[in-house]
């Protein structure tokens, strides 16, 4: 017990770090300085940057980085440092017995910190190639606009593709926004058909922008311009296009947790993309994006609107379920615009929850204080009357109220309703289309206007996916 | 064969110089972790920022050079940048204000006038360095879970008196964070981090484990080897060395 008590004693310190040691400490970095004569600049003579590499970036100049040792206003006069502080210093017990010949052993070899230059070559030719910079990419129209990133249309003179420019400013004090860090950091671990591909990430010094490949258009819009009526065997195809990409984001435990119809790509061909990950992986939910803009409540499970902190790949199924009727109906299907009233929406059509109907729920304090009227379920049958059998026994299975009871991507992937798409949909390689199956095609919309127009002139207002 | 030949002395001095250079980097990298430990703390940062924190900064100068950059500002950046990569949102402002006091004990706060401004500047021109230097690849695995899940492993093969008598699972956390001052978080995988600290701990008290058909080690995680566990201690055995060199 004595011992506990002692060890304890040494963790607390450690964790406090106490102040003996912060004068000994700030001692040795003020001789340390001495050591750094030219500490107080960073040179940007180092080529780096992304796969991409960025040669504007020279423009960082050195003299406008400052060290933080500069500022230093005065120096403490020296302190001896005794056996006492040192051994205070780490957490490990003092009374610790070291095994056996580790002390021999650690003392002969110290290994070399390894310096891979493969990399910067890499990024040398990539740069030579045009990768990285500004001028290889031609602007044509902007496609929308946020408080902290504007989107582009754009060409790419490489490979003459359109591609979409995410420019994100950065004169913002606070850095780069961490949406953006967190999207980039992801996007560049996902490599599958059904999330939309990040080519190139190109630093300014007053910007940053991210070249994704471009999409003609959003779900959303896809809907608008079919009149809100898109061939049900597309439906299918979309939907399985969504679940195929969520199973891949959800085997990497990557959630998306912000899916709706403005946030998934439609190429012409049908592909169907997620995009968007600035919320990805974000540990809470937040209810406002970086540029202050509302995060959709139409898409988010009762569990969540009701105080659930238990995120889990279940997150993303209820917005799916939501998405999946939006799809097959034409309008939104819980649009409410608080959280009392999208709770509303959602037990109207599912019922009120009884204890039976979700366990627990009764002693849940936000539900209680709602005090929501008691609906009867209603059958989901009567409300998408264009969905098959099997179509509504998959969407109600993505419509269950508590997270683990809600059907998983990979599962509903194999749910009757797909079958008819056959079974080697399951096992393509991720980096594969769908469309690379024979059998697989999109249908003609019937009631599909001719974008070419409408496009360019409402694109604008409309397209408000890729924005923070 | 002449060059090889060469007397003794003209082989080893420069060799000698090398080793003497790379300690002394060494040295620097673990003070400098040390300052960023310590500032997490006073910031109020939770365990894992930190460790990314860390970690950034290990992974920064892996392929930089320290006679390029200045590695207080590149610290100082990078628990800025881990804060926004773990959700624990930090202020420049706390930061510098924090880090100030750390290099000025007893002083009064900065005043807000063109140093502040700049050395902020320099913080957050630094974070989009660091994202660069790293190509935006600032998410880390950290060892931490997983040597939860070893060490509730381990107490289910442990004589239940010899578990409580011997702080283990303390001994291994604390081997864990003081891990970040060197280097070891970005050269092995954190499963086989978390392994080797519990080990060292269970090594260090002198638990003894049922032997079955493998070791208990080998049960928790199949891709180690005696070896690896055998350098990563000793690497972590050398930070408590110099420890004692540095302060």
């Amino acid at each position: 017990m004595d011992r506990m008590r002692k060890i304890k004693r040494q963790l607390s310190l450690t964790l406090r770090g106490g102040n003996s040691s912060d004068k000994s400490l700030s001692e040795t970095i003020s001789s340390q300085d001495n050591a750094h004569s030219d500490s107080e600049i960073v040179h940007e003579d180092v080529k780096m940057g992304s796969d991409g590499e960025s040669d504007q970036v020279s423009a960082t100049s050195s003299d406008e980085v400052h060290s933080p040792v500069r500022v230093r206003l005065r120096e403490k006069p020296g302190r001896k440092i005794s056996n006492e502080d040192i051994n205070k210093r780490l957490s490990l017990p003092a009374d610790i017995r070291l095994p056996d010949g580790y002390l021999e052993k650690f003392s002969l070899n110290s290994p070399l910190f390894d310096k891979p230059l493969s990399r910067r070559l890499r990024r040398v030719s990539l740069s030579e190639i045009g990768f990285g910079k500004l001028e290889t990419y031609v602007k044509l129209d902007k496609l929308g606009e946020g408080t902290y990133a504007t989107v582009y249309k754009g060409r790419s003179k490489l490979t003459d593709n359109l591609v979409a420019l995410k420019e994100i400013r950065l004169e913002h004090e606070e850095g780069a926004p961490c949406t953006a860090i967190r999207e980039v950091s992801l996007l560049k671990d996902l490599k599958h058909a059904n999330i939309v591909t990040l080519h190139d990430i190109i630093h300014t010094q007053k910007s940053l922008t991210l070249v994704f490949e471009y999409l003609d258009k959003d779900l959303k819009q896809y809907l608008d311009d079919c009149g809100n009526c898109i061939h049900m065997h597309n439906v299918k195809l979309f939907l399985f296009q969504l679940l195929r990409g969520l199973n891949y984001c959800h085997r990497r435990k990557v959630l998306h947790r912000d899916l709706k119809p403005q946030n998934l790509l439609i190429n012409d061909k049908g592909e169907l993309k997620l995009a968007d990950f600035g919320l990805a992986r974000a540990k809470s939910i937040p209810t406002k994006t970086y540029s202050n803009e509302v995060v959709t409540l139409w898409y988010r499970p009762p569990d969540i609107l009701l105080g659930s902190t238990d995120y889990s790949t279940q997150i993303d199924m209820w917005g799916v379920g939501c998405i999946f009727y939006e799809m097959s109906t034409g309008r939104p299907l819980f649009p409410g615009s608080t959280v009392e009233e999208e709770l509303h929406f959602i037990f109207k059509l599912l019922g009120t929850p009884t204890e039976e109907t979700w366990p627990g729920i009764t002693s849940n304090e936000e539900f209680i204080s709602y005090n929501y009227p008691r609906y009867r379920a209603d059958c989901l049958h009567n409300h998408t009357p264009r969905l098959c059998n099997e179509g509504v026994d998959l969407l109600s299975k993505l419509l269950q109220f508590e997270g683990r009871k809600r059907i998983s991507a990979e599962e509903a992937m194999r749910h009757p309703y797909f079958h008819s798409l056959g079974n080697r949909v399951i096992t393509l390689p991720d980096t594969t289309s769908i469309f690379a199956l024979q059998d697989i095609q999109l249908e003609k919309e019937p009631g599909m206007r001719t974008t070419s127009l409408s496009d360019s002139v409402n694109s604008i207002s409309r397209r408000q996916s890729l924005l923070f | 064969m002449m060059e090889v030949a060469g007397t003794s002395q003209e082989r080893t001095r420069p060799a000698d110089a090398a080793k003497s250079v790379v300690s002394q980097e060494v040295k620097t990298h673990f003070r400098v972790c040390r300052f960023i430990i310590e500032t997490g703390v006073k910031l109020g940062m939770r365990s894992l920022p930190v460790a990314t924190a860390c970690a950034l900064y290990h992974r920064f100068f892996r392929t930089a050079s320290l006679e390029v950059y200045e590695p207080y500002l590149v610290a100082m950046s990078a628990i800025y940048l881990a804060g926004k990569v773990e959700e624990q949102h930090l202020r420049t402002r706390d930061i510098i204000n924090v880090c100030h006091r750390f290099f000025h004990p007893g002083t009064e706060p900065m005043e807000l006038d063109g140093k502040f401004w700049e050395l902020r500047d320099s913080v957050v021109q630094c974070e989009l360095l660091i994202l660069r230097q790293l190509n935006f690849q600032v998410s880390f695995q950290h060892p931490h879970e997983y040597l939860l899940h070893y060490l509730v492993s381990v107490r289910n093969l442990v004589n239940r008196h010899a578990w409580s008598r011997t702080p283990i699972a303390e001994t291994a956390w604390a081997l864990l964070k003081d891990s970040y001052h060197g280097a070891v978080c970005v050269r092995h995988p954190p499963q086989h981090l978390a392994l080797a600290v519990l080990y060292l701990a269970i090594q260090s008290y002198g638990v003894e484990l049922p032997i079955g058909e493998l070791e208990w080690w080998q049960a928790l995680c199949d891709d180690i080897s005696r070896g690896e566990i055998e350098d990563i201690m000793s690497d972590l055995l050398q930070l408590y060395d110099m420890e004692a060199k540095c302060m």
